[in-house]
């Protein structure tokens, strides 16, 4: 007789925002084997970027990869191409561009909370979360003109000025905001119904976390220090308080910590970067066309992006090659679900905060 | 079938399916079905079973390997059905138009609706194109719900004897 059944969740399911298929070889409740299926929503982006869009384009079908981390794809990506130019962006235009990704960071890591208190049967935390979300929306709508696709960062500066009624409605709204995160992570920390579903569930350990190559809030819940923040200088992260924040449990909970003081310490830096803005122009005339090859990391809301960009002179790339967080996190994430229930599958899985658009492009 | 008539115009429960976007309309969705726009005020339920729903919100051009489970769905959501494509890339392919690996736009493979235009749609065109798609479910249930008789001409189509004529549907006021 066969000891195990196989259960397939997805492509289509009312927990997953987008197409990913795993097939969970079970035994009674426990899974025992992992098979996930991701390739559903390739779309062709990298090839497009190279034959049919020119390089000042590019930037904008980029942000077209991903909608929850758009501005880190264009900003990667316009990074990459300045470089080629010999183009060094001034203050003004450094501090805007942070703005806006720790904006999104902050809107990102809200809905991946928002998702997994759903996916755990946590309907109220989850429309509580979401209502606190629109926050930041409002911000982002006010300053880019789009609450989602802000094409906001453009090759030589941004395409928008942030006035002085803009920081005040930052402000006032990310002062509202923070006192409702302390009021999340009260309730994340000590609610009893809570912790049975993340407390000691789907725990990803250290040694798993470095051998199978996890990223972002993933790896940092486990207490892998690894922050692309912290090891690059394109941008004055230290310089506007950034700290790295690294839980050691590894479990939902921890994840679901790790995003909630990275959402404080982005707060924090976002009002640093308000209340210190450089004056300067925002936008400059950059010339030339990219010849050779660089390198850009940028860390997205999921982990470290990593950007290859090269030009031989042309107004058509070469070659851009994209690689997103969740590709690299997919090996840890199989190995979280072997050995757990299946019933906290879909609590696991949200909890990765998995962006399938990203990793098949 | 009056009985349930009444209760798919007050809920009328939606099926979500992503073809291959790029988020940015899926979490717009999510945030319409939030508290500060509240989709559910029009009693909308997102569910994850195509047999329950009535209005088919795709988002994404149709990449190669979703078209199949595109059509898959459709099909299996009872009717009267419809089917509702948000954003610019569902409707026309927008961005992703020419890409290798996409159709440029669901109305290749199933009939569409409403077409709600942005990139990403925000969600007050989201709402706004559900509130239309209400109205085009109430006509679809009405013209469903008219009784018909069996009632056709025999026609033979060389030499073979054509059923297609004898099922047509008479409405009763001809009668």
């Amino acid at each position: 007789m066969k000891k195990t059944i196989q259960i397939p969740l997805g492509s289509q399911h009312i927990s997953l925002l987008e197409p990913i298929r795993f097939k969970f070889e079970c035994e009674n409740e426990t899974i025992i084997g992992v098979d996930a299926d991701v390739g559903f929503v390739h779309r062709g982006v990298e090839l497009a970027c190279t034959r049919s869009f020119e390089f000042k384009q590019v930037g904008y079908v980029v942000a077209r990869v991903c909608g929850l981390c758009a501005i880190t794809h264009s900003l990667a990506y316009t990074l990459a191409a300045e470089k080629l130019l010999g183009y060094v962006a001034n203050d003004r235009i450094k501090y805007l561009r942070m703005l806006m990704v720790e904006l999104d960071r902050i809107h990102s890591h809200l809905l991946c909370l928002a998702h997994t208190a759903e996916n755990a049967g946590f309907e109220a935390l989850f429309m509580q979360i979401m209502g606190d979300r629109e926050l930041v929306m409002e911000v982002q709508e006010a300053i880019s003109g789009n609450r989602v696709q802000f094409d906001y960062i453009c090759i030589g500066g941004v395409n928008r000025d942030l006035t002085s009624e803009l920081c005040d409605l930052v402000r006032k709204n990310l002062m509202i905001l923070s006192e409702k995160v302390e009021v999340l992570i009260g309730l994340f920390d000590n609610n009893w119904s809570l912790s049975l579903k993340y407390k000691g569930i789907g725990v990803l350990s250290l040694e798993d976390a470095y051998t199978y190559n996890a990223l972002g809030p993933l790896a940092r819940a486990s207490g892998l220090a690894t922050d692309v923040r912290a090891e690059t200088s394109d941008f004055p992260y230290e310089a506007l308080g950034y700290t790295m924040i690294v839980e050691s449990t590894g479990d939902i909970h921890a994840r679901n910590f790790v995003r909630l003081r990275e959402i404080v310490n982005s707060i924090a830096m976002c009002r640093n970067i308000v209340d210190n803005l450089p004056m300067g122009e925002i936008q400059e005339k950059v010339k030339g066309k990219p010849k050779g090859e660089e390198i850009v990391r940028i860390e997205a809301p999921r982990g470290e992006l990593f950007y290859l960009v090269r030009g031989n002179g042309a107004n058509i790339l070469e070659r851009v090659r994209i690689k997103t967080p969740t590709f690299s996190g997919i090996p840890a994430m199989m190995e979280v679900f072997k050995g757990s229930q299946y019933a906290d599958a879909p609590a696991i899985l949200a909890s990765f905060d998995p962006c399938m658009s990203c990793t098949a492009k | 079938m009056k009985f349930f008539t009444t209760f798919r115009k007050k809920s009328p429960w939606i099926l979500h399916y992503n073809a291959g976007s790029c988020n940015g309309c899926d979490i717009e969705i999510l945030a319409a079905l939030g508290p500060k726009f509240d989709l559910e005020r029009f009693g909308v339920i997102n569910t994850g079973n195509p047999k329950q729903s009535d209005i088919f919100l795709v988002t994404g051009p149709v990449t190669y390997r979703s078209r199949e489970r595109l059509v898959e769905l459709y099909t299996q959501i009872p009717e009267p059905k419809v089917v509702v494509a948000v954003g610019s890339c569902t409707s026309t392919g927008g961005v992703f138009r020419g890409m290798y690996n996409t159709e440029d736009g669901i109305d290749r493979y199933i009939p569409v609706d409403v077409y709600v235009a942005g990139c990403a749609s925000s969600p007050q065109l989201i709402i706004d194109g559900l509130v239309t798609a209400l109205e085009i479910l109430e006509t679809k249930s009405k013209a469903i719900e008219k009784p018909f008789k069996l009632f056709g001409a025999i026609e033979t189509i060389g030499n073979k004897l054509s059923r297609l004529n004898m099922a047509r549907k008479v409405d009763n006021d001809e009668n």
